[in-house]
């Protein structure tokens, strides 16, 4: 079914299309000599509307980079990035604050993306807030829609993120994300800091979504098991180049470059045996 | 949380003693300028319950004194009548909290002056003027560290936030206040303003030496708050709603930099008494005959006042319990810094 | 030794900078020795006029700044106006007293404070220890203008020994090894003052210091190999902690340069502290500026020291200078 939906997609528009793509940080003092550290060293991929990209790379591979500059957070160095058709690089500070609410980046460690002295209310009317989307009285009803929407309680509206689990919290920020009902959502190793059985719980909640509000997703992982399961196609990233690229079963049965040995073999071996049978 | 309650704990102390300060009015029985020729240097009034007679008194009492014969600076108690000490009488018109107009003071006697603390070279009353210098004193700590956390914080945010040459331009200004010992920068800041000005415009004055000398320091904190905050992935997330600079800065960046802030202002505004006293004391602060704690002490540059008045060496120590409660307050708050940085690095790992 | 030229350049460019903002501040600064002088009747207006001409008050501010570099160059950095004289022989003789009497606060200070935090330390949170931070507590919360003058009038009554001035009358008849003991004689009570000043919160941050290093991993691996104590305290844990001592060495050059500013003042021994307020008071400028500028150097030279303790201690800044 998945497969389908890609295939239908490459009769459609790109959502998403980067050309290129290249980050130079500069490193250096007055005095010191100037470092340079190369991120992004020409990425290039397309996402279709409804699908799941995985960029999958070790850490220090620039996929946090790619990430930030997708979100309109940093700007590249050199290269396009095509939102809707739109580059987006070229944009203004003010034109892009326009741009960033339809892309919507989920972190990796959900304690930390939530202010630990806002409640949970707070945290989840804030994007609304922010984009003046809703009427006051309006909000909180959003507010608990949105949180049965991603299987919360609407009782916790009162507590503080610390008193959630982690699960509870990246279901959260998910939640917040969706307020603004972005088009294409960047999951930035999203699920590394839960547990395993946490980490099905929200990826099955994420492919939940993606049925039923026809979301796009940009998985950013070092688990590549995550990322066949998740995703339709996979981009492998070593050193800010994407050294490999195919739909999700081809690169896990026919790896070719030696990245991808090596992150296949980072796979536990239970998961691994069970590979074929949940792409099946 | 034992901090918590330690931190309230020193709260409340501070309150009762500034509450005590600004009720100067009634808890002092005399203007605290107004002058008796006749009783210079008059030492602390004695205070006794059993008079000449060996009879015991329930309500205690004072003596009127006089000038021994023969001696221009030593007194003797009148013990032929005694003057009980009165509460709630009325006495100097004064202001209370600076407007309601009132009579009545806390305690007094009638026939003859209580001086807690003993009296100065022009006869006031040292207890009233500890507590109407401690008005002065403490105002102008209070709003001293109150604008050097403003200006701290106006340059760190913008050193932090924007970063760039406004962050250099910035620290190596910041750098320039730091390389001078404080109390010659608070001299140096105070020399080049006029000197002789009346009471409130040298308040105001001092007030914005005070002020402008320490924001380095809290500058950089700040900053490096700032820094760190900005990073978080919180505020990444606000950004990618669409949020402003000054919406990010007033809601999740700035709200960061309370617990510093709080702490500066618990160490800075004793440091800035202190600075007030210092300038009084010098004879740069306030001008006389507006008390101030500086003022109360300088007399005791006098050689001949340090060897003969002892008494005019007690408004430091009564000062003291003041100092004690902001050192208190500080540690409590640092304390609780420290805590707050465990707990909050614990469930970090935990996730 | 890259690493000490760089920090000498940033000593050397903090002080112009402070120099350039002091002229600054001037040239802001309402009133000047000229106005105090006009309100004179006794002095003519013409006269007034004929002396700001000949200072160089009537010429822009870039001018009078350059011409006064030149004359620091030629060693007299400026002219005071009140003792008519250049500034920098009056205040040479003034830092000389100063410097005397903060070097031999700061040593004394270290001396006492380093064994006495890390003898608090090894008895983290029993009596002794909680006994010390008493202490210090008490001395913390004592502002450093009662402590001096309470001092003051416990020697005045005591009259154990001088009180105020660094020489007695009689100083120049005295014998080289009486003139020498008059002097110490002198310095106990500003020295007692400063100390007492300083050293509760240099006692502090040794004690945390230490305390903080030693529940390190190492010395505990160093515990387990039967180092004895003694040996383990001064030659492991002072070590590991002196990067925040080195740095609280600086801090404590700066607060022992502005206590003693205060007590020379309290006490009247003839430092830069007298002087400086002097000059404020007359609205002497340049002496003002040349006060304010030994301090800078003072407090830079401390800091440089700091850094030079550093540079020896911590072998990371070694490595990173050699590296570039």
């Amino acid at each position: 079914m998945k497969i389908e939906a890609s295939g239908s997609g490459q009769n459609m528009q790109p959502l998403l299309k980067v050309e290129n793509l290249l980050k130079r940080y500069a490193k250096g003092s007055l005095t010191g000599a100037r470092e340079e550290l190369l991120a992004l060293d020409g990425v290039s991929f397309t996402i279709f509307p409804g699908t799941t990209l995985a960029v999958v790379g070790e850490s220090g591979s620039g996929k946090s980079t790619l990430a930030s500059c997708l979100a309109c957070l940093e700007s590249p160095t050199t290269g396009n990035i095509w939102f809707e058709g739109k580059d987006i690089v070229k944009l203004g500070e003010r034109a892009r604050r326009q741009v960033r609410p339809q892309i919507q980046l989920i972190f990796q460690d959900p304690a930390s993306s939530l202010n630990p002295r806002w409640s949970v209310l707070e945290i989840l009317v804030e994007p609304l807030i922010l984009q003046r989307k809703f009427k006051h009285e309006e909000m909180k009803q959003r507010a608990n829609f949105l949180l049965v929407r991603v299987g919360l309680s609407p009782d916790i509206v009162e507590q503080l993120p610390t008193e959630l689990s982690g699960g509870q919290r990246q279901r959260l920020a998910i939640a917040r994300a969706l307020s603004l009902e972005p088009k294409l959502l960047i999951l930035d190793e999203a699920l590394s800091a839960l547990d395993c059985s946490v980490q099905a719980q929200i990826a099955n909640l994420l492919m939940e979504l993606q049925s039923s509000l026809g979301m796009t997703y940009l998985f950013i992982t070092h688990d590549l098991a995550m990322a066949a399961y998740l995703a339709d196609e996979i981009a492998v990233m070593n050193r800010g180049r994407i050294v490999e690229q195919g739909p999700a079963e081809k690169i896990l049965k026919q790896p070719q470059h030696e990245t991808t040995l090596r992150l296949l073999a980072a796979v536990p071996r239970i998961t691994r045996a069970a590979l074929p049978a949940v792409e099946q | 949380m034992s901090t918590r309650r330690t931190f309230v704990k020193w709260l409340v102390a501070l309150g009762v003693l500034h509450g005590m300060v600004v009720c100067a009015g009634f808890l002092a029985p005399y203007n605290p300028v107004e002058q008796d020729r006749k009783s210079p240097y008059l030492p602390p009034t004695r205070l006794h319950l059993a008079d000449a007679n060996g009879h015991i008194h329930v309500r205690p009492f004072a003596y009127s004194v006089r000038l021994r014969v023969r001696s221009f600076d030593q007194y003797e108690e009148d013990t032929t009548e005694p003057h009980p000490v009165k509460f709630f009488l009325n006495g100097a018109r004064y202001r209370l909290l600076g407007f309601l107009p009132c009579r009545m003071h806390f305690f007094g006697a009638e026939g003859t002056r209580i001086y807690l603390l003993g009296t100065d070279a022009y006869g006031r009353d040292q207890f009233s003027r500890f507590l109407f210098g401690g008005q002065v004193s403490l105002l102008a700590g209070l709003l001293g560290a109150g604008l050097t956390l403003l200006l701290g914080l106006c340059v760190g945010a913008v050193a932090g936030y924007y970063g760039g040459w406004r962050d250099s331009v910035l620290m190596r200004f910041a750098e320039l206040f730091l390389a001078l010992p404080w109390l010659y920068l608070l001299l140096a800041l105070r020399a080049f303003l006029p000197l002789a000005v009346g009471p409130l415009e040298a308040f105001f004055l001092i007030i914005a030496v005070i002020g402008g000398v320490g924001w380095a320091r809290p500058a950089r904190l700040v900053r490096g708050v700032v820094l760190s905050a900005r990073e978080r992935d919180f505020v990444r997330a606000a950004r990618g709603f669409g949020a402003s600079n000054g919406y990010l800065l007033r809601r999740h960046i700035l709200p960061e930099t309370s617990s510093v802030l709080l702490t500066q202002a618990a160490i800075l505004i004793p440091q800035y008494v202190l600075a007030e006293m210092t300038l009084s004391f010098l004879g740069l602060g306030v001008p006389e005959p507006a008390p101030s704690w500086g003022n109360l002490l300088s007399s005791l540059q006098q050689y001949s006042v340090l060897v003969s008045y002892w008494w005019m060496y007690l408004p430091a120590l009564i000062m003291v319990p003041f100092f004690l409660g902001y050192l208190g307050l500080a540690s409590s708050l640092q304390e609780r810094a420290e805590a707050y940085k465990i707990e909050t690095s614990s469930l970090g790992s935990l996730t | 030794m890259r690493y000490l030229l760089r920090r000498l350049g940033h000593a050397f460019s903090l002080l112009v900078g402070v120099s350039i903002l002091a002229f600054l501040f001037t040239a802001l600064a309402p009133g000047n020795y000229f106005d105090e002088m006009r309100l004179n009747p006794q002095i003519a207006p013409a006269t007034v006029a004929a002396m700001r001409a000949q200072y160089g008050f009537d010429r822009p501010l870039l001018v009078r700044y350059a011409s006064w570099l030149n004359s620091v160059i030629h060693g007299e950095m400026g002219f005071s106006f009140g003792y008519n004289s250049p500034v920098a022989p009056l205040l040479l003789m003034r830092a000389r007293n100063t410097l005397l009497l903060t070097i031999t606060a700061t040593l004394l200070a270290w001396a006492i404070a380093l064994p006495l935090g890390v003898w608090s330390a090894e008895r983290l949170g029993r009596l002794p220890d909680r006994l010390l931070s008493w202490g210090t507590a008490a001395l913390l919360v004592i502002p450093d203008l009662a402590l001096a003058l309470g001092l003051l009038v416990l020697a005045v009554r005591s009259a154990w020994f001088p009180t105020g001035g660094m020489a007695s009358v009689d100083f120049e008849t005295l014998t080289p090894l009486n003139k020498l003991r008059d002097l110490a004689l002198h310095m106990i009570l500003p020295v007692t003052a400063l100390l007492l000043s300083v050293l509760p919160l240099l006692v502090r941050h040794v004690r945390a210091a230490v305390a903080d290093v030693r529940n390190a991993p190492f010395l505990l691996a160093a515990v387990g190999h039967g180092i004895p104590r003694r040996t383990l305290l001064y030659r492991y844990a002072l070590p590991a902690a002196a990067n925040p001592l080195i740095s609280l060495f600086g801090f404590s050059i700066g607060a022992l340069l502005s206590g003693s500013l205060l007590i020379e003042v309290v006490m009247s021994w003839p430092g830069l502290g007298p002087l400086l307020l002097e000059a404020i008071l007359a609205r002497d400028l340049y002496l003002v500026i040349g006060g304010v500028l030994f301090s800078t150097v003072f407090l830079a030279g401390g800091n440089l020291l700091a850094d030079l303790l550093l540079y020896w201690a911590d072998p990371r800044i070694r490595t990173e200078s050699s590296a570039r």
